[in-house]
This record gives C-alpha cells, structure tokens and sequence, in this order.
C-alpha cells in the first residue's frame, strides 16, 4: 500500500492527481461507506453522501496541513456531511431529530438493502436512543473495529472520554434489547 | 484429522488453520467487552451488486464536471469602494457650489416656520432687551393686551389709583 505521506503529495500536484485520486477511492471507499451508512442507514443516502465526501476531500486536499491522518481528516469530513446531511432532511422533512431517526429506523423494514432479522432491528431502535456521538463511538468501535486511538482522533475526544462513552453505549443498548 | 504421533491425541480438521482468526475475534470481543453480549455481532445492511466495483467512476465523473464558478465578492467590494469615493467627490463638488451660487436669505424662509420658532422656543428675553427692539413710540398697550381696554376705563383706574397725576409726566394737551 502506498504510503500516506507520498498519497497526499501526489494529490496535492496537478500532474499526479488524477492517479492518486484514483488510489485514495479504492483504499478508503469501503470503510468511509459502511461509517456513513450506519449514520444515515439508507443506501441511496449513504451513496450521496459518501460522493459529496470525496469530492469535498479531492477540492480540499490542498489546504490538508497533514497535522492528523489522512484517514481521520477523511472521517472527520464523512462524519460531519453525514450529520449535516441528517438536520437538512429533518429540517426538509419539518420533523425534530429525535422523529427523524426513528423515521429511518421504521423504514428499515421496507427498505432492500436491510436483511436484518427481528433483533438486528431492535438493535437499530436501541442505537437510535443514544446521543449523537455515543451512536458514533459504538458502531466505530463495535462494527469497524477501529482502536480507541483512531476514534480519538477523528471525534478530537480523550481515549478515557471514549472508553467511558462506549461502555455506557453498550450497557444502554443491551438493557434496550433485554427489555420486553 | 490432526494426530499427535507420540500420545496419539487428536485435533479436529483444519483446527490450526483458523486458529488465528478464532484468537483475533475472541480479543476483539474482550477489547469491545462483549464477549457474552446479546448485542449482533452485525447490522443487516447490504449493498447493490457491485456497487463498490463502479463507485470511483461514479464519483469520477462528477469531479469531471466543471466546476461552478465561484463569484468573488472581494472584485465587487473595489466597484464598491470606487464607486462610493467618486460619489463623495460629487456630492462636495456640488455641494460647495450650491452653497456659493445660491446662498439662503433670511427672505426665504417661509414666515409659518419663523412663527413656529418663537412660539416653540423660549426666547426668555428680559423686559431691557425687549425695550430695545420694541420701539415704544409704534406700541400701545392694546398691542400687548389680548382684552382690550378703554380709554375711559384706563383714565378711571388711574384716577383712583394715582394720587399725584403729575407723576405720570403726561402731555396734559393729550388730555384735554
């Protein structure tokens, strides 16, 4: 794999650009995916959103300081077009963010792109519960694995902050679950 | 199956082939602390067929597509600035020669607004200052008195109020 330092460079220059692009989509389209789909939890969002990303990284490479990773810069653009994507719908939809999410999570039981049985459902509504960022840190480190150290990162939170917030994630998603 | 060849234990088949996999999902589970959780260990989301396969020419294409113009508001700003100075140089130019061509005389102001300003403006003038621009000689008291009086009435409060007549210092032809 190609080294970060080396990828920014080449994307930074006119002449590299095009090839490097090309790189940083491959590497990173999976994983930037499955972060937005599971904030947004639509596919045709998801794709929307994740395009608008690229693109916004492509225009903005140039102004990268390269003072965090490209990946955790790239997350942290995904992130926030995902939510602003999320208070334009309810603003659009004239829904409070809190009706919104369980809209979505409603939909879900229509929607082609979900094979989730009975308990992966209620595991959406349980996520649904959670502030913001505490559904973010969960799926992150639950889902994409990712270590505490990278989540600090992309989220500008202490370890300690995240450990306390995905534990309390989980305890609240499991009495959610056991309930009824 | 595996077989030990010295104590003829066995392993199930392909045991040490995904031992590592096994090790790695059982450290996750302790790291996540959900080794016995009743949380699915996936969400049920799926992707179209090859999705991920034509993904980078979607996105691609509408980098291709030419960006839109970004109109920069500092070019206007200059226009702005060198409008606004030409304007101010206009408005001292004409604004000096009117005062020179067409200087306001005090005949021009309309006499409803010099009666407004001294019915609105407590001139506070002392009786001296009044004497001095009131000429005595064009002024009775009826001028000054919104009642008027009659001579006759005047002549009888001063007959019953002046005791020496000739401290009035009047011109008795007047009187007569």
């Amino acid at each position: 794999m190609i080294a970060e330092e080396t990828l920014v460079n080449e994307l930074k220059q006119k002449e590299s650009q095009a090839r490097a692009f090309e790189v940083l989509v491959n590497t990173y389209k999976e994983r930037l995916y499955w972060h937005i789909r599971r904030i947004v939890l639509n596919h045709d969002d998801a794709d929307d959103v994740l395009q608008n990303t690229f693109i916004k990284v492509y225009r903005n490479i140039e102004g990268f300081k390269g003072d965090s990773k490209l990946y955790s810069w790239m997350y942290r653009i995904a992130t926030n077009e995902s939510l602003t994507f999320l208070k334009q719908k309810s603003k659009k939809l004239g829904v409070s963010d809190e009706e919104l999410k369980m809209k979505m999570v409603e939909n879900l039981q229509s929607d082609v792109y979900f094979e989730g049985s009975e308990i992966q459902l209620k595991l959406q509504k349980a996520m649904a519960t959670l502030p913001d960022k505490q559904k973010l840190v969960f799926t992150m480190k639950y889902f994409q694995e990712m270590k505490y150290d990278e989540i600090s990162e992309v989220l500008e939170t202490s370890v300690g902050a995240l450990k306390a917030s995905y534990h309390l994630a989980v305890k609240k998603i499991e009495t959610y679950i056991k309930a009824d | 199956m595996g077989k030990d060849e010295k104590d003829n234990f066995k392993t199930p088949e392909g045991y040490f082939d995904s031992l590592h996999d096994r090790l790695m999902d059982k450290i996750n589970q302790q790291e996540t602390g959900t080794e016995d959780s009743i949380i699915p260990k996936s969400d049920g989301f799926t992707v179209p067929e090859g999705y991920f396969g034509h993904l980078p020419k979607k996105i691609f294409s509408k980098i291709d597509q030419k960006e839109p113009k970004v109109i920069q508001l500092k070019s206007y700003k200059k226009f702005y600035y060198g409008a606004a100075a030409i304007a101010a140089v206009f408005l001292l130019i004409f604004g000096l020669n009117w005062k020179t061509e067409t200087p306001i005389a005090f005949e021009d102001l309309a006499s409803a607004e010099i009666d407004a300003y001294f019915e609105n403006t407590e001139l506070d003038f002392s009786f001296y200052e009044l004497a001095e621009v009131v000429a005595i000689d064009n002024l009775s008291f009826n001028d000054v008195l919104e009642d008027q009086l009659e001579d006759e009435n005047i002549l009888e409060y001063l007959d019953e109020n002046v005791e020496h007549i000739e401290d009035l210092n009047l011109d008795y032809d007047d009187y007569e």
